[in-house]
């Protein structure tokens, strides 16, 4: 058993890179955070016909992203949904400085399931009794989670509505809360609240502060030329209407 | 719809589980049979791995294994890249599924009578044949349900793999990442229809399996 141990060990472990298998085709892989899912979905075949590269999208949330680019992970690409975790990369020198880049803003909504009676208005509805569950992205880590108690806290509604509070782990899976019913409403990114389950109304963008969402190259990436080409393509003529279809405002716009 | 994360998985979580197995059962013994300092504390950290958020595990596994870790230079020296590739998964979920395993070994060792084990070895019989013919074979219900659970662990990791092999569709998205990454971008159909195979598949296997262990055994 030990000496098939031994085997199994060195099977498993041995370094089986393929020396041939030569891809003629370049692979992108793009790192990018969750609120993107739907609009890169749409973006990738785009992207694909118009450089003759592979997209490969790994979604996620922004801070596990970020870890595992600091630790060398594999991404040419990283879309963050928010400015400090490109910046922290910045700082040990993981990404390539001169292609960060802001391509988004982010917006949050109000949002509650189409099946519930009572239909919300603005954020202050939340404090109505049947209203008994409402779901935000975790604050601590999740930047629309922070948005939001950003906004409730503005008009005095934080320490009233706390006790009603259910947290996402990312803004796809507090939307998930809303989608299923678990809870009476929420507040999401308008990027992700265009679903069937759905009613979502705009919260004034005065109330929090500015979700900057930022780009850049990967230093480790093989081909950085490629990953400034979709960075760039995210924000070009192709990209942008797209981008805005799915609720993110684009630079130039704000 | 894209059946690579099935096959992924089938090999990752077979992988885990051979490795499992080839380190799990001298462990179990070791720990069922022998007294040696420190003993208590070799089974509390066997257990461990249940204990902390998987995602945490896998975050220092991650670290510990990245070009800068500390085993992951050794490697690198050796041209060995292990973060974000199957192999990564394979280590995940060996990780997640050691201890399941260990414990159901342990536990059916320790239910061998050792006077069987004496009796063998006073007929001339060597340590490692003792093993084979005697306690092995009598440990074989534990060994085996403790087989089962550590490859159903395996197969169903979600935490660690996600740390360390990241969820890289084609490369090293499993089934239980590419249905959580189905489900996130509101495809229900087809993560329903993963989930579905999925779980049609394991409980043939695992059917197939028992049948063919009531008639060994």
């Amino acid at each position: 058993m030990t000496r098939a141990g031994l085997l199994a060990l060195l099977l498993v472990f041995a370094p089986l890179r393929p020396a041939d298998a030569q891809p003629v085709q370049p692979t992108l892989t793009v790192y990018a955070a969750a609120d993107l899912q739907m609009a890169f979905g749409e973006l990738k075949p785009l992207f694909e016909k118009v450089s003759g590269a592979r997209l490969t999208l790994v979604m996620g949330s922004t801070g596990n992203l970020a870890k595992q680019i600091e630790h060398g992970a594999p991404a040419d690409v990283f879309f963050a949904a928010n400015e400090s975790f490109v910046d922290d990369l910045k700082a040990v020198g993981a990404i390539i400085s001169q292609t960060r880049a802001l391509y988004a803003q982010g917006r949050i909504v109000l949002a509650f399931p189409k099946k519930s009676t009572s239909s919300l208005r603005e954020l202050p509805d939340l404090l109505r009794p049947e209203v008994r569950r409402i779901a935000i992205a975790n604050p601590a880590h999740a930047p629309y989670g922070r948005a939001a108690q950003e906004a409730l806290e503005r008009l005095g509604l934080w320490d009233r509505l706390r006790s009603k509070l259910v947290y996402g782990e990312n803004i796809r899976h507090t939307l998930q809360f809303i989608q299923t019913g678990a809870v009476e409403g929420g507040i999401v990114a308008l990027s992700v609240a265009d679903v069937p389950e759905v009613t979502y109304v705009p919260i004034d963008p005065k109330l929090y502060t500015p979700l900057n969402q930022v780009a850049a190259v990967v230093r480790r990436s093989p081909h950085p030329e490629l990953g400034a080409a979709f960075i760039q393509f995210v924000g070009g003529p192709e990209g942008r209407p797209i981008m805005k279809r799915y609720g993110f405002l684009l630079p130039g716009e704000f | 719809m894209d059946l690579f994360p099935l096959w992924l998985s089938l090999k990752v979580s077979v992988t885990a589980t051979v490795l499992t197995l080839a380190t799990g059962l001298p462990l179990a013994r070791l720990l069922a049979r022998r007294r040696f300092p420190g003993r208590d504390l070799a089974e509390t950290v066997v257990v461990l791995p249940l204990v902390l958020p998987p995602t945490v595990l896998g975050y220092y596994l991650l670290v510990l294994i990245s070009r800068q870790g500390a085993v992951g230079q050794v490697l690198d020296a050796a041209g060995i890249e292990l973060a974000f590739t199957w192999r990564a998964a394979v280590l995940a979920a060996w990780v997640g599924s050691s201890a399941l395993f260990i414990k159901a070994a342990q536990a059916g060792f320790e239910s061998v009578d050792g006077r069987l084990e004496q009796a063998a070895r006073t007929l001339g019989r060597s340590e490692w044949s003792v093993f084979w013919s005697i306690t092995l074979p009598l440990a074989s219900r534990a060994v085996m349900a403790g087989t089962v659970l550590a490859f159903c662990r395996a197969l169903g990791d979600f935490g660690i793999t996600l740390m360390v092999a990241g969820s890289i569709p084609g490369v090293t998205q499993t089934t239980p990442l590419a249905i959580y990454d189905l489900v996130q971008s509101n495809r229900m159909t087809e993560a329903n229809t993963l989930s579905l195979i999925a779980v049609a598949t394991v409980t043939l296997l695992l059917m197939g399996l028992g049948r063919l262990a009531r008639l060994r055994f």
